[in-house]
């Protein structure tokens, strides 16, 4: 891009800049800036502090954006004068699209996008937006988000969402941000908090994990879904048990034929809540020694946490047994 | 705070302490390069990094003169607003022109104060010139409805900023330099309201334990952290089994599922080619690389491309040398997570669930940059927050020859001291 400057532009010329102060000879994480940031951040100080909103601010902000797309208040303050100058805002939507995509990681420039759909109070282009976005990088935190918000905003938890996700799903079964998605849709819309979930969808969204889980059983995100499903629903997680032993089964098979960790993991937790200790603590032993190595200390946890439960147990067995030793 | 951690053993891999110097004491002493300039309008926080690196290396009186000391003292006063909060960098400074009606594009900026106060407290000042009563008001009006905090009051008074844990978390570590963790109004200085932060966080708990930025948002270890550490410098983490309830509403809601969620941001995927792109490719296969799948026995080949892959897996558990840490479910290790998992299992008490020796080879042979500093990644150069970040974390897991750090406020216990230690805080907090 062109470099560009306002001190030889004749549209500039009534206008003085501010040049930064920086305090003394002490500056601290002074930035090596170059002559075009400097000179355009000093008008941009000039135009703000006579609160100036006009076409041209549009250009610097612009201009600046392009710079730096971190300055919090370079966004504001276009937004404002965007709102000053009853600007179209589709044409800011249309400047927007490919500056998002040059700064896929900045937070800001989705506030403001957020703030113009708002106001336009459509969604119309927003879901193919989101898709080329999703393109450069699948796992964008903050297109998700994003997205999120425009499917509250216009209300469009309906299949045709939940079908999209799939989509994403599809194409990468470890895209963790489209699995958090779905729980969305299905969870955070029309089912309210800590309201009774319909046994149909339970049905349907164990069905769904265990699915993914089956072609992948190594991906953690299914499994992870899975758990929130039961608990979400108040089943017990026993009622995963069976599912689990297609994957590994600690009691009948032998020690090296495993297919995923996570079944351990879960297969661990269904047999101490069974109160079927040993079996929980050969789960984790395999975990800690052969199938998850990298969390030994994590296993090694867990197991000293059954090995505590199990001593509590016997101490409060022995000491009920001498209570009614001494009543008799 | 915090106390001291057992040291990792460790032959093979070091810290380059003398690199480590050399590295944050040309940030502290020459111009940041101009690829800085996307951080332009967050000085102070870069600014608290070099700092705190200096103090973390105990290169902070080596490296300063008294009189850069106080130079540098004024320079975070001169970031001051009239009404006493801080802006975070002079770019929004207006100077002589700045009135009422400007004063809106030149706000009180959260991070800005936060990283404002740290820097005072490490460089040993008193505080004497903070305006306490008007920055612990300001807190209350940055505080939204549902609980959550925004970074600064913009046009009509609205709250802007996202709604995340991060401006909360750093909220109540200005409410904590500030006030400690009594709760309540002192001195007719109102407090925010405790209860509904908490509520807040309680409802950006994921389904697999996490917390996110908000209700139903993806689980991420960044805003983990900011949410944990900030439950604790409110005091309202949950109660360990031995303490009285007190009945006051506590965060975390399930707090071993949380710890699950910690500890499974361990990761063997480290490198960008670890995490090769699995976009229509349903195989499972070893090459993937994540975590487990080197230990995993294959139930079946479904592509060409998995079977091939499967074959030339080594088979040794060599990778366990080096363990990375990622922030979310499926995603490459980054330095900046060990940090962002380190520091809330360190508050929680539960440091020992990570591989601390594996993370530290792997911040040590794998991020840790050949001119000081860490970068993101293997290779990856050098850069002020993940160098910062890598250096805290290996303080936390207690590595000789840096200071003692506090996880919550990521600073260090001799900074801390000197806080605590100042009479007019006492005098709050007892
Ligand atoms: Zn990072």
């Amino acid at each position: 891009m062109a470099r560009k400057y306002y001190h030889d532009d004749p549209k500039w010329s009534d206008v003085a800049p501010l040049p930064q102060e920086d305090y003394g000879h002490h500056p601290l994480a002074a930035i090596a800036y170059t002559e075009e940031y400097s000179e355009a951040m000093g008008y941009l100080r000039a135009c703000m502090a006579a609160n100036e909103h006009s076409e041209r601010v549009l250009e610097l902000t612009e201009h600046i954006i392009g710079l730096n797309p971190a300055h919090y208040t370079v966004w504001l303050y276009r937004a404002q004068t965007l709102s000053a100058l009853n600007s179209d805002l589709r044409a800011e939507i249309a400047w927007l699209n490919p500056t998002a995509l040059q700064h896929l990681k900045n937070y800001q420039i989705w506030h403001h996008r957020q703030t113009i759909i708002d106001k336009l109070g459509s969604p119309d282009g927003e879901p193919a937006f989101i898709t080329a976005m999703l393109d450069q990088d699948s796992k964008n935190y903050h297109v998700w988000s994003y997205r999120q918000w425009l499917v509250k905003r216009f209300d469009m938890f309906d299949g045709r969402e939940l079908k999209w996700t799939e989509g994403m799903i599809d194409d990468d079964v470890r895209n963790n941000s489209a699995w958090n998605h779905r729980w969305f849709l299905v969870f955070g819309g029309t089912v309210g908090e800590g309201e009774k979930v319909e046994r149909d969808v339970v049905v349907r969204e164990l069905e769904y994990a265990q699915d993914a889980i089956r072609k992948a059983p190594q991906n953690q995100s299914p499994w992870n879904y899975l758990r929130g499903v039961i608990r979400r629903s108040g089943l017990p997680l026993s009622a995963l048990q069976h599912f689990a032993l297609e994957f590994a089964d600690p009691e009948n098979r032998p020690d090296d034929d495993v297919f995923s960790s996570h079944a351990l993991d879960l297969l661990a937790d269904i047999y101490a809540a069974a109160g079927k200790t040993e079996l929980a603590v050969k789960a984790l032993d395999l975990l800690a020694t052969r199938y998850d190595p990298i969390r030994k200390t994590y296993w090694e946890y867990r197991k000293g946490l059954l090995e505590a439960e199990g001593r509590k147990e016997e101490t409060g067995a022995a000491s009920a047994a001498a209570v009614e030793t001494a009543a008799a | 705070m915090a106390s001291a951690q057992a040291v990792p053993v460790d032959e093979g891999a070091n810290l380059e302490y003398a690199k480590h110097i050399r590295y944050w004491r040309r940030n502290l002493k020459t111009f940041l390069p101009h690829h800085y300039t996307g951080n332009d309008s967050m000085r102070m926080t870069l600014a608290f990094f070099i700092l705190s690196a200096e103090d973390i290396l105990g290169d902070l009186d080596g490296a300063l003169s008294p009189e850069e000391r106080e130079g540098f003292i004024e320079w975070v006063y001169a970031c001051q607003l009239p009404n006493g909060c801080f802006r975070p960098s002079p770019a929004t400074d207006f100077g002589s022109s700045r009135n009422d009606d400007n004063a809106i594009w030149d706000p009180a900026h959260v991070p800005g104060t936060f990283f404002a106060l740290l820097i005072l407290i490490l460089l040993g000042d008193d505080l004497a010139q903070v305006k306490r009563p008007e920055i612990l008001a300001w807190l209350t009006k940055l505080q939204r409805p549902d609980g959550s905090f925004g970074e600064t009051i913009g046009v009509n008074g609205r709250i802007e900023g996202g709604n995340d844990t991060r401006f909360g978390y750093m909220v109540t570590g200005i409410r904590w330099i500030l006030r400690g963790t009594v709760e309540g109004p002192i001195d007719g200085i109102p407090d925010i309201n405790v209860d509904q932060f908490v509520r807040c966080i309680q409802a950006s708990e994921t389904y697999d334990g996490g917390i996110s930025e908000a209700a139903f948002h993806e689980a991420h270890a960044g805003f983990a952290s900011c949410a944990i550490n900030a439950l604790y410098l409110v005091d309202r983490l949950p109660l360990a089994a031995h303490q009285t309830p007190d009945n006051k509403i506590r965060g975390l809601t399930n707090l071993p599922q949380t710890l699950h969620w910690l500890a499974a941001r361990q990761t063997l995927t480290i490198d960008e080619e670890d995490a090769f792109d699995t976009r229509g490719d349903e195989t499972d296969s070893a090459a993937t690389c994540h975590d487990a799948h080197s230990f995993v026995k294959l139930k079946s080949y479904p592509s060409a491309t998995g079977e091939q892959a499967v074959r030339t897996q080594p088979t040794s558990h060599f990778e366990l040398q080096w363990i990375g840490v990622n922030g979310r479910c499926n995603k490459i290790g980054d330095t900046c997570y060990a940090y962002w998992v380190g520091a809330p299992l360190k508050v929680l008490g539960h440091l020992d669930l990570l591989d601390k020796k594996a993370i530290r080879r792997w911040l040590l042979d794998k991020t840790q940059h050949i001119v000081g500093g860490f970068g993101k990644v293997p290779g990856a150069p050098p850069d002020i927050y993940h160098a910062y970040l890598g250096l805290v974390i290996l303080a936390i897991f207690g590595e000789a020859g840096l200071k003692n750090v506090d996880a919550a406020l990521c600073i260090s216990n001799r900074a801390i001291r000197h806080l605590e230690s100042l009479a007019w805080r006492k005098s709050i907090v007892g």
